[in-house]
């Protein structure tokens, strides 16, 4: 069976701009957040402020208003001292930035690579004939211990 | 439809088309009744579901949050919850909260229906559990369950008509654990195909369940009632929100003011009105639907509608494990589940109990920032972690049983409006004591299970706030009208040709996921309906 088409299709998303001013903030701050390290690049290496920035910022246009604010106030300082301000100065912003800087690192084709990632790909379901658990006794071994339930009418 | 005096007339008006509201206009229309639904959000169109998008976990926190609060769509109405111990999540749309949910497909226990006459809290339903069987088996078979008989959970005749789906090494791992512990596990009920079924397509694994499945094999009316339901003469009209039930000078329901897509104000007469907006939103339809003949609101001479809300407390505990276990492929609903510590034993020092589900915890963004139990870690060491929870873990989601309280409850948030202007809801909900100690319990046990299954280490979550998902009881049903709201089959005391059809209803809320029971209730109520249509008081 087949569903009707939408009825009201979604509006195109209107891509946000972020200023380069921002983007030389965030880039820093990235590298702090997600570092070089055990084989794995630096998100601001991979295009945290960048490239990921605007995959972000299309599929998340909610994340850039906070982002500003974060820019605005911690824009003046040292990515370590940013990074220690900004949850107490605006949580919301904080919050923001680390999906900014994790999603757009995670959602990177040579990261997931890097770590092994195979989820969200259309692998059809084999169901079993006689899975292992049938195979070991174990549901013998539940029935056998008996009903769990108590019986009302 | 045909009209009266100029107006737009139905034998059925049905307000929502999620789960109860499908089934119910899928039954009513093979049946040859004349159905309108209205439903306030729109047809959800798979193409567009993020499940193979990079940006599907940052996608999942917003656009695709089960918060209407969060999502903030046109459709959806605001819930003033900052109140509340848990926030009330739902889906505005064909299919309703089906389109997010994780097809966890458990039925309720006997027990769950006599709750005070076996441990004396909670009420008896005006049901029993083997009166709901066949509707169950009907509902199983109508949404394509795939399980294995024969639990020692349950009685005999549960045997979904599918095989179950594959419970991951992750799984296997936590079952043999309870068998060395002598616990009950079993694979778990899912309504996600594990086999083509009706022309439907079998699950692909992309372990996205709870953002809309693209491939259509995890069951929601959208692909499992409607097309067929619509077929039958059904009336769908998505992008129309019901605002009140209107009533005449006799106390019966005439049919229903709603708004359409276009913002124009209507009013569609109807013979007999359902409700199926789910336990917030049908409390809020009945709240808003007051007049001089039923000030307190529609149907609530009993004072208790909105009252008596449940949400099922949910805790977690997250297992870290040297070997991966690939638990983001496949399903997201339960790979298996327990039933050891459900039932009441009084030395715990509470009464009733939990379910256990043991599900995947997500794929590389929410490893970096979990959304249940778990921690970040940003500079050194943050590839680290990462490593150490992608693919590695697995987490007991404990459902507890939430025994009602009136304190609990919906009501109408002062000067809070949805896009339409209509009121909005405000919900008030804590968690009480007998909940906190069953959890508490629970946790512990669980953590004892991951460490049995040789978890290195546990996390857990003791109240998880993003998590109120079932949403139960606003409405009960009972025999008294001094102490429910509807009779046994949804029909409301007060107004006799207003029957409530989703999960309202629910006297006690169990322990398990209701989707199951809500359908199969729904079933029930439709045929109870027809059976009776003879005798059905209308105000025509």
């Amino acid at each position: 069976m087949t569903p009707a088409p939408p009825s009201q299709p979604e509006p195109t998303p209107v891509k946000p701009e972020p200023p380069d001013e921002l983007r030389d903030w965030l880039r820093p701050l990235a590298d702090a957040l997600i570092p070089a390290e055990d084989g794995m690049p630096a998100a601001g290496h991979l295009g945290a402020a960048d490239a990921q920035l605007d995959l972000v910022l299309v599929a998340r246009p909610d994340l850039l208003r906070p982002l500003q604010r974060g820019h605005a106030l911690t824009g003046g300082m040292s990515p370590a001292e940013a990074l220690t301000a900004l949850p107490e100065l605006d949580p919301a912003a904080h919050s923001a930035l680390l999906e900014v800087v994790a999603g757009g690192y995670y959602a990177h084709p040579e990261v997931r690579e890097l770590i092994g990632y195979t989820g969200q790909q259309a692998v059809p379901v084999r169901v079993a004939d006689f899975p292992e658990y049938l195979a070991e006794g174990l549901l013998e071994r539940v029935v056998a211990r008996g009903r769990v339930y108590r019986p009302a009418d | 439809m045909g009209s009266v005096d100029g107006m737009e007339h139905t034998e059925v008006l049905i307000v929502g088309a999620g789960a109860s509201g499908g089934v119910a206009a899928g039954r009513l229309a093979e049946a040859g009744f004349r159905v309108v639904c209205l439903e306030q959000g729109h047809w959800p169109d798979r193409g567009s579901y993020p499940a193979p998008r990079p940006t599907y976990e940052l996608e999942a926190r917003q656009r695709w949050s089960g918060s209407p609060n969060v999502r903030g769509l046109a459709e959806d109405y605001p819930v003033e919850d900052s109140g509340s111990d848990v926030a009330a999540l739902m889906f505005a749309g064909v299919g309703g909260s089906m389109i997010l949910y994780a097809a966890d497909w458990p039925r309720l226990l006997p027990s769950d229906f006599r709750t005070r006459t076996l441990d004396g809290v909670g009420d008896d339903w005006p049901l029993s559990y083997a009166e709901l069987a066949p509707f169950y088996e009907r509902t199983d078979r109508a949404f394509g369950v795939a399980g294995l008989g024969g639990n020692p959970a349950l009685p005999e005749g549960a045997d979904p008509p599918l095989p179950p789906l594959p419970i991951g090494a992750g799984g296997l791992r936590v079952a043999r654990a309870h068998d060395r512990l002598g616990w009950h596990w079993w694979p778990a009920p899912n309504a996600v195909l594990s086999a083509p079924y009706r022309g439907r397509h079998a699950c692909v694994q992309y372990g996205t369940c709870m953002q809309g499945c693209p491939e259509g094999a995890k069951a929601s009316t959208d692909v499992t009632h409607w097309p067929e339901a619509i077929a039958a003469g059904a009336t769908l009209r998505t992008g129309a929100r019901v605002s009140r039930i209107l009533t005449n000078s006799a106390g019966l329901a005439t049919g229903a003011e709603y708004v359409d897509r276009d913002g124009s104000w209507r009013v569609i007469g109807a013979d007999v009105v359902l409700l199926a907006a789910n336990a917030i939103g049908t409390a809020r339809l009945l709240l808003n639907s007051a007049s001089p003949r039923f000030p307190d609101g529609l149907g609530n001479s009993s004072g208790l509608v909105g009252k008596r809300l449940m949400v099922h407390p949910f805790a977690n505990v997250l297992g870290y494990f040297s070997d991966r276990v690939d638990s983001y492929i496949g399903h997201v609903g339960a790979k298996i589940v327990s039933y050891e510590f459900y039932e009441t034993d009084t030395s715990r020092g509470f009464s009733r109990g939990a379910k256990w589900s043991l599900a995947p915890t997500g794929g590389p963004l929410t490893s970096a920032l979990p959304t249940r139990a778990g921690s970040s870690t940003w500079g050194p060491g943050h590839h680290a972690h990462v490593r150490a929870h992608l693919g590695r873990t697995v987490s007991w989601a404990i459902f507890g049983e939430d025994l009602p309280d009136e304190d609990n409850r919906v009501e109408l948030a002062p000067g809070l409006t949805d896009s339409s202007g209509i009121p909005a809801p405000r919900i008030r909900y804590r968690v009480g004591e007998n909940s906190r100690a069953l959890l508490d319990f629970n946790i512990a046990k669980a953590t004892e299970s991951l460490v049995e299954a040789g978890a290195y280490r546990t996390e857990y979550e003791s109240l998880m706030r993003y998590s109120g998902w079932h949403l139960l009881g606003t409405a009960r049903m009972g025999t008294d009208p001094a102490t429910s709201v509807t009779d046994p089959h949804g029909r409301l005391h007060d107004v006799p040709n207003v029957c409530v059809v989703d999960g309202s209803v629910f006297p006690t809320s169990g322990a398990v996921n209701p989707t199951s029971t809500i359908v199969a209730l729904a079933l029930r109520a439709t045929e109870h309906l027809i059976a009776n249509r003879r005798n059905q008081r209308t105000a025509a």
